[in-house]
């Protein structure tokens, strides 16, 4: 009787955990199939013989790792650039003694994690098509560097205000500017917060789809997410070169998700209570 | 001391860089947006005529407007619903074993870091009439295939069953945290008291992790009233406008039919909605569960 009730969570989690990873295998199967009929005559398992053609095909035919490199560069310089401001403007209004323009500030960009920001689209789009950057990669920087600000302040500025004030105390008694004071102590000392924020701008922006939609229209300028969508209407008829695409795109989010998945999930829940 | 922490120019060179991108990417886009919402604009041409609330009365008129609207609240009402008993029981089920903890945490996690558009393409390829997951599975009990994503009846449901396929991992392991934060001597002390695990659940964890479920609540009707990708990516707005939703309805006018003015109404409504909805929330129900202290 108690082994039975320790069973009967294991049974709904386990279907829990199928529901989730079976459509992974799914595609994981028919990615080595040889072509349709092959997956509609056996759609559950391997198939009798593995072919690996559907990759070479998906690899080049996408152009996958052009839509990869794009999208690593544009979510690391927007996300580096959005922590560099964002932990200025937090160790300014934290640590800096101007509190009641830094109470403003603040309040200000806490406003900003109300708007919601895709009802936000056509504006910015107005803005990208004045300053003449559309269909450039700036015009997604811009941007994604800009809507991680409120969220990153907000946590960054939690934990440098946690910092003690004997540090900076010290520091500035030993010479240290308020520059050096930023570069050479609160910085070093913020890094597991720094972490923690890149991860989220970076996925943010690694899967960001909206805007690189609309605001990019040469091919070879597209990211992973909208380089997909293109990649699948153009081979909507062949499912096993389509999910040899599925598999590279999601691949190095997993590689990375099993390296740092405690990271991630501390990192992503937190940011999204605060929000 | 005070003289390092008060330099007026580094001041401002720390400030300005962020401050600035947040009052173009913002503050000016609210204003603009409110501003073109009262012309006829096209997005383009250089004169612009303001044509008072014509905008917003166009939208209230049109069926098509409405439709949206509606599949807004069934996204509301589909989390609100479905998604969050499932993930309550989940998280319930997950905080009480002993054995593979960290893997189910991982795994129900998984989907919620991956791009919307590969898992609406992927959902695509399960949704497939002759070659997906999803007809092959009902096949085996002999049920005739559905045309999830094609048929009327059955679009806006597909979707939402990826949506919450996506999203429900993630909430599960916010709700966990909260229930592991839950001091053991209250479990304990119930269970010297005869509770059992069923009374313990309803009785005391679930009062006490109320403040986090109106969290995933709230959470969950702010990214309803976004949705936009999981739409364009699986459907477009079809079969004949009946999985759109505010935002994929803003951008067919907008980007598509070079109705600026008009998108920008629609901007302006998902906005005005999106407060009301949350305001209603946090008056009557969010003020209700009060605040437990342990």
């Amino acid at each position: 009787m108690r082994a039975l009730k320790k069973t009967i969570p294991h049974i709904f989690l386990m279907a829990y955990l199928l529901v989730i990873l079976y459509p992974f295998l799914f595609v994981l199967f028919s990615s080595v199939k040889t072509n349709n009929q092959d997956i509609a005559s056996n759609p559950f398992g391997l198939p009798g013989s593995i072919t690996f053609d559907n990759y070479i095909n998906a690899w080049v035919n996408a152009k996958i790792s052009t839509y990869f490199f794009n999208s690593l560069y544009i979510g690391v310089l927007s996300a580096c650039l959005s922590i560099l401001f964002a932990a200025m403007l937090a160790f300014a209004v934290t640590r800096m003694r101007y509190t009641k323009i830094s109470a403003v500030v603040f309040q200000l960009i806490l406003l900003g994690m109300l708007i919601p920001n895709n009802s936000l689209l056509l504006p910015i789009y107005g803005i990208m098509r004045k300053l003449d950057i559309l269909d450039t990669h700036m015009a997604l920087i811009l941007p994604y560097v800009a809507n991680a600000i409120p969220f990153s302040v907000v946590i960054l500025a939690a934990f440098m205000r946690s910092l003690p004030g004997e540090i900076e105390e010290a520091a500035v008694i030993d010479g240290l500017s308020s520059a050096g004071l930023f570069a050479r102590i609160i910085i070093p000392l913020t890094v597991p917060a720094i972490v923690t924020v890149f991860i989220i701008n970076f996925l943010g922006n690694w899967n960001e789809f909206l805007l690189a939609n609309y605001f990019l229209s040469s091919e070879e300028l597209r990211t992973l997410p909208v380089g997909m969508v293109g990649f699948r209407d153009a081979y909507n008829t062949n499912y096993a070169q389509m999910s040899a695409g599925i598999i590279f795109s999601v691949l190095p989010v997993m590689i990375i998700y099993a390296i740092l998945q405690e990271k991630i999930i501390e990192g992503v829940t937190a940011g999204s209570v605060k929000g | 001391m005070n003289k390092a922490l008060r330099n007026p120019l580094i001041y401002l060179i720390f400030v300005i860089p962020a401050f600035v991108l947040f009052l173009a990417f913002f503050i000016y886009p609210v204003f603009t947006a409110v501003n073109n919402s009262f012309t006829s604009w096209n997005g383009i041409s250089k004169n612009i005529t303001y044509i008072g609330f014509d905008n917003f009365v166009t939208a209230f008129n049109d069926a098509a407007f409405w439709k949206s609207v509606k599949n807004n609240v069934y996204f509301i009402l589909f989390s609100c619903l479905i998604q969050v008993p499932l993930i309550v029981i989940f998280s319930l089920l997950i905080a009480n074993v002993k054995k593979f903890k960290g893997l189910y945490k991982t795994a129900v996690f998984m989907p919620s870091i991956m791009s919307t558009a590969v898992i609406g393409i992927l959902w695509g390829f399960i949704y497939n009439p002759d070659f997906g997951l999803a007809n092959k599975i009902l096949g085996v009990f002999g049920v005739s295939p559905v045309y999830w994503l094609s048929d009327k009846d059955w679009a806006m449901i597909s979707i939402l069953i990826t949506n919450a396929w996506q999203w429900t991992g993630f909430y599960i392991v916010m709700v966990l945290a909260a229930i592991l934060a839950i001091p053991k001597e209250l479990e304990e002390a119930a269970a010297i008291d005869g509770a059992t695990g069923f009374q313990r659940a309803t009785k005391i964890t679930i009062p006490l992790i109320m403040p986090i479920i109106s969290v995933v609540i709230m959470l969950s009707i702010a990214g309803a009233m976004k949705a936009a990708d999981i739409v364009l990516v699986m459907t477009k707005g079809g079969p004949a406008g009946s999985t759109d939703v505010m935002a994929t309805y803003m951008i067919r006018y907008a980007i598509t039919s070079f109705r600026h003015g008009f998108g920008n109404s629609i901007a302006v409504l998902i906005f005005v909605f999106t407060i009301i909805i949350t305001v209603l929330y946090q008056v009557l129900i969010s003020k209700r569960t009060e605040r437990i202290e342990y």
